[in-house]
């Protein structure tokens, strides 16, 4: 019996995903040969014990949360290319409204993987671009009158991502900043990617007992 | 030459970028060509296409910012090649400065990355960490999109509430580095000072007034361009403050 298409699109989809596997690993690989440089492998690991607990989990909830909204081939592309939650989910649900199909049928995976696709290559292109014609100016731009906003990326990077969640969830942002920052008057040379460890673990018990407390209320009303 | 930006670098994102379009447009023909069998009519596919690629534009323009954001330390090429592969800003951008922090590299993103070794671990650090998902959803998508989805849509608002808790844990880390964390006496611009306080206050306050006029109902084009544009905006209140500011103020940090 011949393959359904959904059967053909988990099969491009695995094809997909495990040969973007090997780009993406062949990257840092190819660096290493043409540079002839081997980082400790010690540090290397030491980077990513910091930042695999929390990407690996988020990682999970995020396959398991967005796979069922962008369906089969959506889902495949959308995680190859990345910018899910502000780019290829709104992308998608704006086709599917626009298109008027209804979510979790033939027609949705088809409009969702075309939303998808388009906004993959329209994305790239424009990056591409956009950095092209930029690659001339950025040495000029790292010193002279410039060179002190190259010093403050994080800051500025953090302080708009910060506002943006804070807007959102005032309640639970307030006890991992406060936390952090009084640790850091004890500990004043952790560096942050240790210190997420510990702002990341107060910030979920703290969304836990907000949740719990929330429930509570319901029950209580 | 810039070794983090020569003409290495470039065919390896050329490359890389040929390969992600090459894939997206495969995905498109099938679904085009499942769209007729369907019924779907052309003029319904086409503009579907013509829609979600003007959707973009905008994001992809706010990405752009980003990549320029990271490039002042890791050059344009592995920020370009990171943000349009599974990329997402703050990902990149925590997995690069872990990298930097195993090495001892004080400062982290704020200065440009001059060792080929460490340059190499930043890549390795920035690609090793977010390759789950892609590995998960080959063994694991029918079984998800089966059961376990409908589950967490039972489950969505706890999701949500932790998956958010996660990230606002993640930023914390960094603006607590702002606010009170130490660098190295020697080196300037690393540490928590008039400097940080000041750019993190900056993004904060531009971030709520520019979020704010997205919601007036002609404003509403504005908002991917929200968090690009209060960072941009911080990183100009740099610049304004080393020109007018004593030098003495402008480089004082009180952790050192």
């Amino acid at each position: 019996m011949a393959d359904s298409y959904l059967d053909k699109a988990h099969r491009w989809g695995k094809i997909s995903s495990l040969t973007s596997v090997a780009v993406l690993l062949s990257v840092p690989l190819a660096i290493c040969l043409y540079y002839d440089v081997w980082p400790a492998a010690s540090s290397v690991f030491s980077g990513l014990l910091k930042i695999i607990p929390l990407f690996w989990t988020t990682g999970v909830i995020e396959v398991l949360s967005f796979s069922p909204l962008l369906g089969v081939g959506g889902t495949y592309l959308s995680f190859v290319t990345g910018n899910i939650t502000n780019l290829k989910l709104p992308c998608a649900l704006n086709a599917m409204q626009n298109a008027k199909v209804k979510s979790n049928t033939p027609e949705s995976e088809v409009i969702i993987t075309i939303s998808v696709a388009t906004s993959a290559i329209t994305t790239t292109v424009i990056i591409a671009v956009g950095v092209l014609l930029f690659s001339p100016i950025l040495p000029r731009l790292r010193e002279g009158v410039f060179a002190p906003a190259f010093q403050q990326t994080i800051p500025a990077l953090f302080g708009a991502l910060g506002a943006g969640y804070l807007a959102k969830h005032w309640r639970v942002s307030i006890l991992p900043n406060l936390f952090g920052i009084v640790f850091l008057i004890f500990v004043p040379t952790l560096e942050a990617g240790t210190l997420l460890f510990l702002t990341v673990i107060v910030s979920l018990i703290g969304a836990q007992l907000i949740y719990k407390r929330g429930q509570k209320k319901d029950k209580a009303a | 030459m810039d070794f983090k930006e020569s003409t290495f670098m470039y065919l390896l994102g050329c490359a890389v970028v040929a390969f992600i379009v090459l894939q997206s447009v495969f995905f498109l023909v099938k679904a085009w060509k499942q769209g007729k069998k369907l019924g779907i009519p052309a003029s319904t596919l086409k503009s579907t296409v013509i829609s979600s690629a003007l959707f973009t534009i905008a994001p992809a323009f706010a990405i752009l910012a980003t990549v320029i954001t990271l490039a002042g330390s890791l050059g344009l090429v592995l920020p370009w090649i990171r943000l349009s592969v599974i990329g997402n800003i703050t990902y990149e951008a925590t997995a690069a400065q872990a990298a930097l922090d195993g090495f001892g590299v004080s400062g982290g993103l704020n200065f440009p990355v001059q060792d080929k070794a460490v340059f190499a671990a930043v890549a390795w650090v920035m690609s090793v960490g977010s390759v789950l998902p892609l590995i998960l959803l080959p063994l694991f998508m029918r079984k998800i999109q089966n059961k376990i989805g409908s589950s967490v849509k039972k489950n969505a608002e706890w999701a949500d509430l932790m998956s958010a808790a996660a990230f606002i844990g993640l930023i914390a880390a960094f603006i607590s580095r702002s606010v009170s964390g130490a660098g190295k006496p020697e080196i300037i611009g690393d540490g928590a000072g008039v400097m940080s306080v000041s750019v993190l206050l900056s993004s904060m306050i531009f971030m709520v007034i520019i979020s704010k006029i997205c919601t007036k109902p002609k404003m509403t084009w504005l908002e991917p361009f929200a968090m690009p544009l209060s960072m941009f905006l911080a990183l100009g209140v740099a610049v304004l403050l080393s020109q007018t500011l004593p030098a003495n103020i402008v480089k004082f940090e009180w952790r050192g």
